[in-house]
């Protein structure tokens, strides 16, 4: 009932009918801009930005998002079809299929920084290495040992977790500056090492890596359909990372609004207070690399199977600062604001591949330019609501209690 | 031994070189309590501003006629100015706005400045110098490259001298510019409240001292220190690439956290343990030379993990 007093009268719509427009306005959005040619693709990005800034500014996000979690399942249905049909309405083209997938996958790898950058408030420099491992080992099982894509990708979880473990481990002991630099000088080590070692190739890299199948059709393939025609070879890639991105989001907003994001949050705040609290510092951060390493793992196992070759190249020091830039502009500590950070950057980059030259020397400005004007990000981290997102009764019941 | 010899030698010049930067670092750390993550960018446009100039210089022929060494103080005099003036935009621009925002800000953002700086070097910078050109050449073999490709760094330093005399020249000139250091930082009145600044500043401003004032003056030494550090990387690495930056940027962190990141002396002792771990591993490691960077940086992640005060700074704790 709020909500009639402070939305304009053109949006007295019923509330569902609202949210389905809405959905359908984001993701023609998305469509767009994956569509049109470039200055008319960075004209969008821009006037969403600008949208997206307003709406903060005049405080509709916010019950944007209260109405969203009024009516989630409406909510959540409505996305997925748009969702589906997004890749339909890709079918025939290539190069748009690729950067929608490349899309998710960054939004996957900057869902696990903002575990650590955004929760924890710990920098990480080394996003691009883990997702690094994560596409080494993929490409080390299926092209070296021959096997299945399945068990690359489980192998990179494995690897990833394992070094998120290994990475969090000095963090116990250090925190800021110092464990700044320990994750730079692991992403600085990596690459050195990745290049160096020659049974994974050295500089040149492993080809050939097997895509993702199920029960012998391949998910990287060409087909043939009823009515769609031949679709490119990206169509099935795209709904499977697409359900793999739902999946990972689902993981992270559920361990956003529970007691461990709350404690990552305190540890954010204030790290003796936190402990004073009965927060397990370590425990807590140790999880929050470790689910940030298994997030990462799964965009660079993914990432490895969309080019079918990895080098040294794609996980370096400055490919580590675009993630961070994504999450920086998206919103840090703020799941679905990363994703949309990582969705318009990427289509920024892929866009002026013809000028990308300059694609790093943007990526900095813009860094430096949203550090000082606008540090909390295009949708800033909300108030918490601890339980309303995924209780099973309605908002106001519990409001009422 | 007489391998040894060598390798000792190059670890020192790697130190020398490693030791400014990381002096930069810790200078602007102890006014600042920010780590200014584009130093090892400032030096490496320091180097090649001080490049753009010598083929200017060339090419108004001002090395016929002015003394030799009269140009070379130009060209650095050159680079300083770049550097300092550098170093106020990093001050002004990437660590003043968040003076009061979370510590991890100015980080970032220097970071950010620093792939600025990089970049615009790589895109702007064009003349460049034939690595075989001698700066006494009648007819200089300029050639114009981009400035993404591995330029040559024109040798400045006793040109027709040895190899060793230059390696002296380069070890004495970090040497005196310590030692200035030394003698500004404790003789000096600006030296002084530098230090007063770095250890409290709240109580420094009741004393009187232009804090303000005093950070300004800390970022254009700083900048200073840092554009000799990279006018001696290029003369020691004869060959400079754009991205040089980052790397030198990381050692030089590295070695001021391995020292102690608010001693100056630390500084030294850090950058210099630094390149002899990195020089003798390459020296006497089996195919050690590939994995003399990564045997660096895991020995800075001991150090953090640890003495994170480092080898002489002081343990800090934490007062709630």
């Amino acid at each position: 009932m709020k909500l009639k007093r402070t939305i304009p009268s053109i949006f007295k719509l019923p509330e569902p009918i609202l949210i389905v427009l809405c959905n359908i306005l984001i993701f023609g959005l998305a469509f767009a801009m994956l569509r049109l040619s470039y200055q008319y693709s960075l004209a969008c990005v821009a006037i969403t930005i600008a949208v997206l800034l307003l709406m903060d500014i005049k405080g509709y996000i916010n019950h944007l998002f209260s109405l969203y979690i009024r009516h989630k399942k409406i909510a959540f249905f409505s996305a997925l079809l748009c969702l589906l049909v997004l890749p339909i309405l890709l079918a025939g083209l290539r190069y748009e299929s690729h950067i929608a997938i490349m899309a998710l996958i960054y939004a996957m790898v900057c869902l696990g920084l903002n575990f650590q950058m955004g929760s924890t408030n710990m920098v990480n420099f080394a996003p691009a290495a883990f997702m690094g491992i994560g596409a080494y080992s993929m490409a080390v099982v299926t092209v070296k040992l021959g096997a299945s894509a399945w068990l690359g990708l489980g192998m990179a979880l494995v690897l990833c977790a394992f070094a998120g473990l290994l990475i969090g481990l000095p963090t116990l002991r250090t925190k800021g500056y110092y464990l700044s630099l320990v994750t730079m000088a692991l992403q600085l080590a990596f690459t050195q090492m990745i290049k160096n070692i020659a049974s994974v190739g050295g500089p040149n890299g492993i080809s050939d890596i097997k895509a993702f199948s199920i029960a012998g059709h391949s998910l990287y393939k060409s087909y043939t359909l009823p009515l769609l025609g031949k679709v490119a070879p990206h169509f099935f890639y795209l709904y499977f990372c697409s359900i793999l991105l739902i999946v990972l989001i689902y993981v992270a907003l559920r361990i956003y609004v529970s007691r461990y994001g709350l404690a990552l949050n305190t540890i954010a705040q204030d790290e003796i207070a936190a402990n004073c609290l009965g927060v397990d510092v370590s425990r807590q951060k140790l999880l929050a690399f470790v689910l940030g390493g298994l997030f990462c793992g799964v965009g660079g196992a993914l990432y490895a199977g969309l080019t079918s070759f990895v080098g040294p190249n794609d996980f370096t020091f400055s490919r580590s600062l675009v993630y961070i830039c994504m999450v920086i502009l998206g919103g840090m500590d703020n799941p679905l604001g990363v994703v949309v950070g990582a969705f318009l950057l990427t289509v920024v980059m892929e866009k002026l591949r013809e000028f990308a030259d300059y694609a790093q020397l943007v990526y900095a400005l813009l860094l430096v330019i949203i550090l000082i004007v606008r540090p909390s990000g295009l949708i800033p981290k909300r108030v918490r609501d601890y339980c309303a997102l995924f209780n099973r009764r309605p908002q106001q019941e519990i409001e009422e209690k | 031994m007489e391998m040894f010899a060598g390798l000792l030698v190059s670890a020192l010049l790697l130190g020398c070189t490693y030791t400014l930067i990381a002096v930069g670092f810790s200078l602007f750390f102890g006014v600042m309590d920010v780590v200014v993550f584009c130093c090892g960018d400032i030096a490496i446009f320091g180097a090649f501003s001080i490049m753009g100039a010598y083929v200017v210089l060339m090419s108004a022929g001002l090395f016929n006629t002015l003394p030799f060494i009269v140009c070379v103080a130009l060209l650095l005099l050159i680079g300083a100015l770049f550097c300092a003036t550098l170093g106020l935009v990093a001050y002004r621009f990437s660590i003043k706005p968040f003076s009061h925002s979370s510590e991890l800000m100015p980080l970032l953002s220097t970071i950010a400045l620093g792939t600025v700086i990089k970049e615009v070097l790589g895109l702007m910078f064009m003349p460049a110098v034939n690595a075989s050109a001698s700066a006494f050449g009648g007819e200089a073999a300029l050639k114009v490259v981009s400035g993404r490709n591995p330029q040559g760094f024109p040798e400045l330093l006793f040109p027709n001298g040895g190899v060793n005399l230059r390696y002296v020249t380069i070890i004495c000139v970090t040497v005196l510019l310590l030692l200035l250091l030394f003698i500004f930082l404790n003789k000096t009145k600006m030296g002084l409240s530098m230090q007063a600044v770095s250890q409290n500043k709240e109580l420094s401003m009741m004393t009187g001292i232009n804090v303000s004032r005093t950070i300004v003056v800390t970022f254009i030494i700083g900048g200073v220190m840092l554009a000799i550090g990279g006018f001696l990387v290029g003369s020691y690495q004869k060959i400079m690439s754009f991205d040089n930056g980052a790397m030198y940027g990381a050692k030089g962190f590295s070695a001021a956290v391995v020292g102690g990141l608010r001693n100056t002396w630390g500084a030294v002792i850090g950058g210099m343990l630094l390149a002899f771990v990195e020089v003798f591993v390459a020296g006497y490691v089996a195919n050690g030379a590939a994995y003399a960077g990564v045997v660096a940086f895991v020995v800075v992640v001991i150090f953090i993990i640890f003495k994170p005060e480092g080898i002489i700074g002081e343990k800090t704790v934490e007062k709630v």
